[in-house]
């Protein structure tokens, strides 16, 4: 990965998506950026810590989205331009002070947040739209159809943010996100930051921005709306929408984002360049009304292709109705029409699927023989489900989960949260996980279980989180737990690193996101402080664990945590630290499908790492996967798998 | 037809069968004992398992496991194969003082073990706080830590699988009947991953009325008194019909009526027909009303040997039965046998159907028969 | 095709393999190279499951002319680049067409979780069927034999620019693989390449 701070202006580079978004950032000058990890967006924080050395600004983890949009916003009624980052998720999270930060604007600094939808939900456990958000709050948003294009837009939505003194929203989707493409970069400013100062009161020059109160609202509720026909009037002559094709089309397609590409793609590919046309909004909200207005004239059948809500559909159907009579003429197809679907990723594919039925085109890219070939490959394949990596702590957490809760006997079950353990709920985390909500949700649910004994619920309750969720969500349900006197467990799996999304420290890793020594708050410390009985347990000690487990279950009130401390196997591999083991199946030893194991270690444990030899049909060692970390030598009951320290 | 995990916990434990013998365990990766309970860990797909074969309350073929351990036929009667009945007690004292009637099982361990006969001896030792484990002691002082009975079940089997399966030590096992008819299962279809039971060259079996359910009886027990000062529990003989522990240093002994102690008998101990351990070697049980001697039952020429070897080397003093007292050892046997075929078909719900100890109606009334008790 | 030309207009690569596999650091180099070479390119990586052991597939679309969308159309890859044998066949059903041409490295990796794996020389059949030109280089062994398998994508990736199926040469690659590999492990990683090369020549 390249720094962002060193791209020569004007040279074409190969950069992803949250690379290029980042380096839009410094081009506009931000000074404060922030943000919590969650793919698809996690890329952006990292470049920008390592570019921050270089150039004049401050990058953040915050502990969760809320707090980063509040660092953010400190920057911007500072004077300071001011930048936040995060996941589709997030955007509920920060919800709660957005929407009061429309009611008292930004400050003297633009504020630009960049949310990464996840279409496809390839890295998330929702599949939300956020885009929502910005028509709740009636904030600008905008919405990049390519790396380029989300550089240049951040940039300009400095501007917007600026000119109409709102939050301004760039909504990018995990396809642009993670697509790495050419960029060419633009300048560096020159220019120093300004100096921050938070307003004096009454300034008599500008007396709306002394303070950042969102109350009285009636105060502030009518401006909002003034601003937002403001954003309207700079979103008429966007230089983010565009229009190409024909200027009668038969059809006109409004597409917006990652989408906007496979429009053209799809008009090409079915040599439809004549008929077709294509208008690309960048920005979506509020809907520069006239320019579309110009086009539905111009044209009898509209398709809309915009990834998950029909988000412009609607916008622009609404339109129609207000411009009635003038529009009864026209047909619209889209997600309401059933030739897209309002979830999932779209594709090329999917546009030519809509454009076929809708223009009566037959497209069949192979011919009938191979068509059959690939049928009958596709029978061959099995399915990869996905799995915790080799040597995974979670496994292990996961493993002593399900023996310490078969051995109590009673029923326990474990709420679930949002991370790499979120895996729980399948196969890998032997389907222990029984909840996945948001981000501590497990803890807050398992504080109400937790208090459900006078009606009869006589199961262990657990719960289990991250490190990272820990600081993010937990702590406030974890305060309420111990307040209220529920029972239940809380699992804090600390593998040192938020590993779902790429290891980026947190309040618990002593370090920040630029790399600098933090004070580290300690798990243990915060857990006793709030009152729960706390242990600490290595789940690679297995007995020791489900021991632990146990005898936590078993008391009969208050909150107990244990802290399940193991360095993920990934970050061991970044920080270079070699395996503890060097691992062997002895064949003679295992006995494979007879009874006594019935492939308990490929089957049941499931480590990668662990295969069947084709040949004898014993276990065997992947060298290639195996991460040497010893775990399934103790639970293999012919004492085959055998570990020699290394 | 599977018989696996699934079927045990279906037709055994979760009927309330379980003895609480611990041979499921035998190997096992799925099964295990936990708070006096057998516990699956996890599914396991295997449809024909050890667990379900060895288990003594599933189907038991009366002759195929005699045959297995006797080189014969089932003889039926009231207490099996015999070949000769007397009384015997240790003459060491450290063993009689830590035994728990006459030491005699402890003797012939520790006679097997210095003779080399054995390498090590698989039996049940309490802990601290007096709750049973398998053990295997190679060793007259592991031996003498494992002296002494606990009533409680103890899945002692468990101990067996310990070994590693390529263990070629030869071994004698101590249990109840329970125990020693799973063992006589294993004999004859040897498990996967358990040392080979050709290496097991003594059974020594245990006479037994009923063992306790640790789940509900330990708590209770642990209530009466300090565990960890208690050195023996005894049910001494009638009339005192009392329950009692004795500590350490001299104090006085404690007693709990019979009567508070029953409701906690392991619920599978009520389908047991086999008082006397009757596929062993040797069975020994109290003596009764000669206090500190035990009964003993020879049923298999090794076993005799072995006790001819003890008698020879002066290391159990033997005296004869009385008449009166093998009579009534027969109709307990028999009394206990009668309970169990009442509680099964209570459970199957046919006269014809006896579950574990057979199921077709021929099999059914010719056990009975072979019993006396059609 | 030499290094420079580009024989199709867009031409469409597939990198397919298992999550923890590497391909991503694959499509990368080649990726950056094309950029150097004055190409319009994008490249898609499946994000998210990557590191766990699911099925991954990096999408390269080269042009001249305009930047596509990463995502190839269906049945309209040009060159496969298989690190996994299951999981080139997975791709060729999806992108596969009579004119595609597959490199694959032929060592299984095993799905977790008890999935069975079928038959390989039923899938080895399957790919060379489907495609126009299958050349086999055992990468993960080779890669063992040098003491590490994450030799095996740079391996892999001397094959392809070996194999001249895409518009590169060596040339273009020395300067990212020291740019990546400051120091020591330039050497290995550099033998690592050359081996690539030697494999299909
Ligand atoms: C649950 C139970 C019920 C019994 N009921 C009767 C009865 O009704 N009538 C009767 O005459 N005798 C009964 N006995 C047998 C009796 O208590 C003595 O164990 C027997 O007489 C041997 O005496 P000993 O002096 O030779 O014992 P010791 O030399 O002290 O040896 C006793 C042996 O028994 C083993 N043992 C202890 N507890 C258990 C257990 N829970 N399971 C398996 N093995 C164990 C020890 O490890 C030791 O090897 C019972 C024993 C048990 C364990
Ligand atoms: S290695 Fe062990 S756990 Fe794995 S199949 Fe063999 S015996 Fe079973
Ligand atoms: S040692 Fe075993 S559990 Fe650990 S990574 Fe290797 S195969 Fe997996
Ligand atoms: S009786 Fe013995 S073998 Fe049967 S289930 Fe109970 S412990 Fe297991
Ligand atoms: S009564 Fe029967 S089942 Fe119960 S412990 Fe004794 S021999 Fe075993």
């Amino acid at each position: 990965m390249a720094n962002i701070a060193t791209l020569k202006p004007g040279s074409t580079c190969l950069l992803m998506g949250n690379e290029a978004v980042a380096r839009g950032v410094l081009e506009a000058g931000a000074g404060v950026a922030s943000g919590y990890p969650g793919s698809p967006s996690s890329e952006v924080i990292p470049a920008l810590a390592e570019a921050a050395s270089q150039t004049d600004i401050y990058v953040e983890w915050s502990t969760n989205e809320k707090v980063a949009v509040e660092v953010a916003a400190g920057g911007s009624f500072a004077g300071i331009r001011s930048f936040c980052v995060m996941k589709q998720n997030g955007a509920n999270v920060a919800a709660d002070f957005i929407v009061n930060l429309n009611m008292t604007g930004i400050g003297g600094g633009g504020l630009v947040i960049f949310i990464s939808d996840d279409p496809g939900g390839g890295t998330s456990n929702n599949e939300q739209d956020s885009r929502t958000i910005a028509k709740w709050i009636d904030n600008p948003l905008m919405e990049p159809s390519s790396a380029q294009e989300a550089k240049e837009m951040i940039k300009w939505a400095y501007e917007v943010s600026e000119a109409v003194n709102l939050l301004t929203f760039v909504r990018g989707v995990g396809r642009i996100s993670y697509t790495r493409s050419n960029v060419v970069p633009g300048e560096l400013p020159r220019k120093a930051q300004p100096e921050a100062v938070f307003p004096e009161i009454w300034d008599r020059n500008n007396p709306r921005k002394s303070r950042f109160t969102s109350g009285p609202f009636p105060v502030f509720h009518a401006p909002l709306h003034e601003k937002l026909e403001k954003a309207r009037e700079i979103f008429e002559t966007s230089p983010f929408n565009s229009y190409t094709g024909p200027e009668k089309p038969e059809l006109l397609i409004i597409a917006c984002g990652a989408s906007t590409s496979y429009c053209i793609e799809g008009v090409n590919e079915l040599n439809l360049e004549d008929r077709v046309s294509v208008l690309k909004l960048g920005t979506t909200w509020p809907l520069p009304e006239k320019l579309v207005a110009k086009h539905l004239k111009t044209t009898c059948k509209v398709l809309f292709v915009e990834e998950m809500d029909p988000f412009v559909e609607r916008s622009v159907m609404e339109l129609a109705a207000a411009l009635l009579p003038e529009t009864a003429h026209l047909t619209f197809f889209g997600a309401r029409s059933g030739h897209l679907t309002p979830y999932g990723e779209l594709s090329t594919d999917s546009v030519i699927g809509a454009l076929a039925d809708i223009m009566g085109i037959t497209y069949q890219p192979r011919d009938r023989a191979y068509e059959e070939m690939c049928v009958e490959a596709a029978a061959l394949v099995p399915g990869r489900p996905i799995n915790m990596c080799p040597g995974c702590p979670h496994r292990a957490t996961y493993w002593a989960v399900k023996n310490g809760l078969s051995l109590d006997g009673r029923n326990g079950f474990v709420c679930g949260d949002v991370g790499c353990y979120s895996m729980g709920f399948a196969g890998p985390g032997f389907y222990q996980a029984r909840t996945m909500h948001a981000m501590g949700s497990g803890t807050g649910l398992a504080s109400g279980l937790g208090k459900l004994g006078r009606f009869g619920l006589d199961q262990p309750v657990l719960a289990i989180c991250g490190d990272s969720t820990f600081y993010h969500a937990v702590m406030p349900a974890l305060a309420n737990g111990v307040y209220n006197n529920s029972n239940f467990t809380l699992l804090i799996a600390d593998n040192s690193a938020t590993a779902m999304t790429g290891f980026q420290p947190h309040p618990g890793t002593g370090q920040t996101a630029t790399g600098e020594p933090a004070k580290v708050v300690e798990l243990e410390a915060v857990c006793r402080a709030m009152g729960a009985t706390v242990e600490t347990c290595d789940p690679f000690d297995l007995p020791k664990t489900i021991d632990t487990l146990l005898k936590m279950m078993a008391e009969e009130s208050g909150v107990k945590v244990v802290i399940m401390r193991h360095m993920c196997q990934l970050v061991k591999g970044k920080r270079k630290i070699a395996p503890s083991w060097k691992m062997h199946v002895d064949g003679s030893k295992c006995l494979a499908d007879a009874c006594g194991c019935h492939r308990l270690c490929t089957r049941l444990f499931g480590c990668p790492g662990l295969m069947v030899d084709g040949e004898t049909g014993k276990a065997a060692i992947d060298e290639a996967l195996c991460a040497g970390c010893g775990l399934c030598a103790q639970i293999c009951p012919a004492h085959a798998i055998i570990g020699e320290e290394v | 037809m599977a018989n696996g995990i699934n079927e045990l916990f279906d037709e055994v434990i979760n009927r309330g069968l379980c003895a609480g013998c611990g041979a499921c365990i035998t190997g096992c990766p799925y099964i295990v004992a936990h708070a006096g309970r057998i516990v699956a860990l996890d599914k396991c797909t295997g449809s024909e398992g050890d667990c379900y074969k060895h288990c003594p309350r599933t189907f038991f073929d009366f002759d195929g496991v005699s045959e297995a351990v006797f080189g014969k036929a089932y003889p039926g009667g009231e207490m099996g194969q015999v070949l000769e009945i007397f009384m015997a007690r240790a003459t060491d004292p450290e063993i009689l003082k830590r035994g728990q009637d006459g030491g005699t099982v402890t003797s012939l361990l520790a006679l097997a073990l210095e003779e080399g006969l054995i390498d090590a001896a698989v039996s049940t030792r309490m802990d601290a706080e007096k709750a049973p484990h398998g053990s295997v002691a190679r060793s007259r002082r592991e031996l003498l830590e494992s002296a002494g009975a606990c009533y409680e079940v103890g899945f002692s089997l468990e101990a067996y699988r310990s070994l590693p399966a390529e263990s070629t030590e030869k071994l004698a096992i101590v249990g109840t009947g329970c125990q020693v008819e799973a063992l006589g299962k294993i004999k004859r279809e040897p498990p996967q991953n358990s040392p080979d039971p050709r290496n097991i060259r003594f059974t020594l079996g245990l006479f037994c009325g009923w063992a306790l359910a640790p789940g509900t009886f330990h708590p209770y027990l642990k209530s009466l008194c300090e565990l960890s000062q208690v050195c023996k529990f005894e049910i001494p003989p009638r009339p005192r019909y009392s329950f009692e522990f004795h500590f350490e240093n001299d104090r006085e002994a404690g007693s709990v009526s019979l009567d508070v102690i029953k409701p906690h008998i392991n619920s599978g101990c009520h389908y047991c027909w086999d008082m006397t351990a009757e596929f062993s070697d040797v069975s020994i049980g109290s003596a009764e009303t000669f206090p500190g001697w035990n009964t003993v039952l020879v049923r298999s020429p090794r076993g005799a040997e072995l006790l001819a070897l003890a008698t020879e080397k002066g290391i159990l003093e033997t005296r004869e039965l009385p008449e009166e007292k093998l009579s009534h050892l027969k109709w307990a046997a028999l009394q206990k046998k009668r309970a169990a075929v009442e509680k099964i078909t209570e459970k199957s719900g046919s006269k014809n159907d006896l579950l574990h100890i057979g199921r077709p109606p021929e099999e059914s009334a010719d056990i009975l028969s072979r019993w006396n008790i059609l | 095709m030499r290094p420079g030309k580009l024989e199709k207009e867009p031409y469409n690569v597939i990198i397919a393999g298992v999550g923890g596999q590497g391909n991503v650091l694959l499509s990368g180099f080649i990726g950056a190279a094309l950029v150097n070479e004055g190409f319009m390119v994008s490249v898609a990586d499946t994000f998210g499951v990557s590191q766990r052991g699911g099925s991954v597939a990096s999408h390269i679309k080269i042009s001249r002319k305009t930047l596509y969308s990463s995502v190839t159309l269906k049945g309209k890859a040009d060159l496969l680049i298989g690190m996994e044998p299951v999981e080139t066949l997975r791709s060729l059903a999806e992108f596969g067409n009579p004119g595609i041409i597959s490199i694959v490295n032929p060592r299984p990796f095993y799905p977790s979780g008890g999935v069975a794996y079928p038959d390989l020389g039923e899938v080895r059949r399957a790919i060379e069927r489907m495609s126009s030109r299958t050349s086999y280089v055992n990468v993960t062994e080779e890669a063992l034999k040098m003491g590490n398998p994450i030799y095996s994508n740079i391996i892999l990736l001397g094959a392809v620019i070996g194999a001249g199926v895409l518009p590169l040469g060596e040339e273009s690659i020395f300067p990212l693989l020291a740019e990546r590999f400051p120091g020591e492990i330039l050497e290995i990683n550099l033998r690592a390449f050359r081996k690539g090369i030697e494999l299909v020549s």
